[in-house]
């Protein structure tokens, strides 16, 4: 994938930094939260049944769809904000930026890398939660579109994350990214305020931010997975859409941010 | 050393706190009972800021309430089992059928209140349309009460519910005989026989049902003809042929096998030799 002036290529240096910020992650024992989910999991399936009066099973998938969204959210947030700001605390941004390596290539490299973490930990958390509701005689496949639209939120979570990385130090940005999950899920609050505000800038800047802000919500089918609803293949469809191009616009704003930041030693 | 005696301390230090929460909690004044549901907010609002996790939180509520529920010692327990099971967890997560019967039956088994248990089911039914669970169980719960017409009229509504079993098909006809009125109960019986979507096990009970309402039906017009009969004209037929002759009926039925019924003119008595009839002939 390197060109002849030994300049690495486009995929080359995105999928190498890539490699490296899922390694680093690894390192920093973030899949030991799989390990915790797989123990909440076979927990709760064996102390429901003591608990419970009813349908075991629903409670399981409940539990299992919110850890594998609480848990990934955490991930994404934690790891995100500090894509950038490791780089530039260890200085190393200097060395790799010292390289032929465009920016946005940098950025594109850190997202893949988060990205991956964030893959494979979906994928292990729902063969976890397959696997124990299989042991109860139950389906994994009816969740299937729930989980599809977590990873989607997950995505757009660490593009936010990525997005304040780049502009701010990992306190501020956790706070920053965990604000905007919070808001993402409350978006319905603005448009009940607007709905009450008479003065005409209030009802602009309730209505600016109620477009602004990812209205994640959308993304949320946990409930209709859980209990078999009817969901069509177009919503599910246009929801991800919504995502990932949200996520996209995300990160080419923090490559905006980035291309204008300067480094002092 | 240092670190042994750290760990010492600790040590100490947390046994001392788990016998300072175990003398607090013994000391602590009783409260009044049921005081953690009245601050227990509406599903409605609880599920604006559950960050999509209200069906989570639903699970969690049901959770607590099941162990709230089961300590029967709990003065008042029953004041606000409607908030909880309808208001609370309903909200929460509509389409959760558990917590709807199972707090209807905590108001109908436990408080003996049929029409609290039966508004939870109907919430449920009302949310849930394609789930015939919750209408059966109400008119099981009405029928236990002996409100036999309102159990008629939800085994209907849950044997009209597309996808509901077979069998759920046939209690608005079983109820209806329950009830006392056979001619209804026979005409659906009948329907059911004849209808192609009934399966065997239906055409077999429907069959049985059928020939023994026929039998029921026939009896009892024998026996209002020949009381009325006895009345007017103060003796008993020699025969049920007089009967007709006399105006008391239009025909003499046969029961199903084709047979005449038997009528003991000395007791003035009527009865029955027909195959497979179920209870008193």
């Amino acid at each position: 994938m390197s060109r002849h002036d030994g300049t690495p290529g486009l995929g080359g240096a995105v999928a190498a930094i890539g490699l490296n910020t899922f390694r680093e992650a690894i390192r920093d024992r973030v899949l030991y939260l799989l390990l915790a989910f797989a123990l909440v999991i076979i927990l709760a399936a064996r102390v429901l049944s003591l608990l419970t009066v009813g349908s075991e099973a629903k409670i399981i998938k409940d539990l299992g769809l919110s850890a594998i969204a609480l848990f990934g959210v955490l991930t994404a947030v934690f790891v995100g904000v500090s894509l950038v700001f490791k780089e530039i605390e260890r200085r190393t941004i200097y060395t790799l930026l010292a390289h032929p390596v465009p920016r946005w290539q940098f950025l594109a490299g850190k997202y893949l890398g988060v990205g991956g973490v964030l893959t494979i930990e979906v994928a292990v958390m729902s063969g976890t939660l397959a696997l124990v509701l299989g042991w109860k005689g139950e389906a994994f496949g009816p969740l299937l579109p729930a989980v599809a639209l977590i990873w989607v939120e997950l995505l757009l979570v660490a593009a936010v994350a990525l997005l304040f990385s780049t502009c701010t130090n990992p306190l501020l940005a956790t706070l920053g990214s965990l604000a905007v999950y919070v808001a993402g899920h409350l978006v319905w609050s603005l448009e009940l305020l607007q709905s009450r505000l008479v003065s005409g800038w209030q009802r602009a800047v309730c209505q600016a931010l109620y477009w602004v802000l990812p209205n994640l919500e959308l993304l949320d089918l946990k409930p209709e997975a859980v209990h078999g609803l009817p969901v069509s293949a177009s919503e599910v469809g246009l929801a991800a859409a919504y995502g990932l191009a949200y996520a996209a616009a995300l990160l080419l704003l923090a490559v905006v941010v980035f291309e204008r930041r300067e480094f002092a030693d | 050393m240092r670190r042994a005696l750290a760990l010492l301390l600790a040590g100490v230090l947390a046994l001392g706190a788990g016998w300072i929460r175990g003398y607090a909690q013994a000391t602590a004044p009783a409260r009044q009972e049921a005081r953690e549901l009245l601050y227990l907010p509406n599903g409605r609002y609880l599920k604006l800021v559950s960050l999509g996790f209200a069906p989570l939180l639903a699970d969690a509520i049901y959770l607590w309430a099941i162990q709230y529920y089961a300590d029967y010692q709990r003065a008042d327990r029953f004041r606000y089992v409607r908030h909880v099971f309808g208001d609370v967890i309903a909200e929460l997560d509509p389409h959760y059928l558990d917590p709807y019967w199972l707090g209807a039956l905590i108001l109908t088994v436990e408080a003996g209140d049929l029409e609290g248990g039966l508004a939870l089911l109907e919430l449920g039914f009302e949310r849930n349309p394609d789930a015939w669970i919750l209408p059966y169980l109400a008119g099981w719960e009405a029928a236990r009460f002996g409100a036999l017409e309102r159990a008629i009229a939800y085994f209907e509504r849950a044997a009209a519910v597309p996808g509901a079993p077979s069998f759920v098909r046939r209690l608005p006809a079983g109820m209806y005989r329950r009830a006392g009125h056979l001619e209804e109960a026979l005409r659906r019986w009948q329907a059911l026989l004849y209808d192609p979507q009934s399966d065997e096990m239906t055409r077999a009970i429907a069959e049985r049902q059928v020939r023994d309402l026929i039998v029921r039906l026939d009896l009892d017009r024998l026996r209002e003809a020949l009381a009325r009969f006895e009345r007017e004209q103060r003796r008993r037929p020699v025969a049920l042929e007089e009967l007709v002759r006399l105006g008391y009926l239009e025909r003499i039925p046969r029961d199903p096998d084709g047979r005449p019924y038997r009528y003991d003119p000395h007791s003035g008595t009527v009865g029955t030799e027909a195959s497979r009839i179920l209870g008193e002939r």
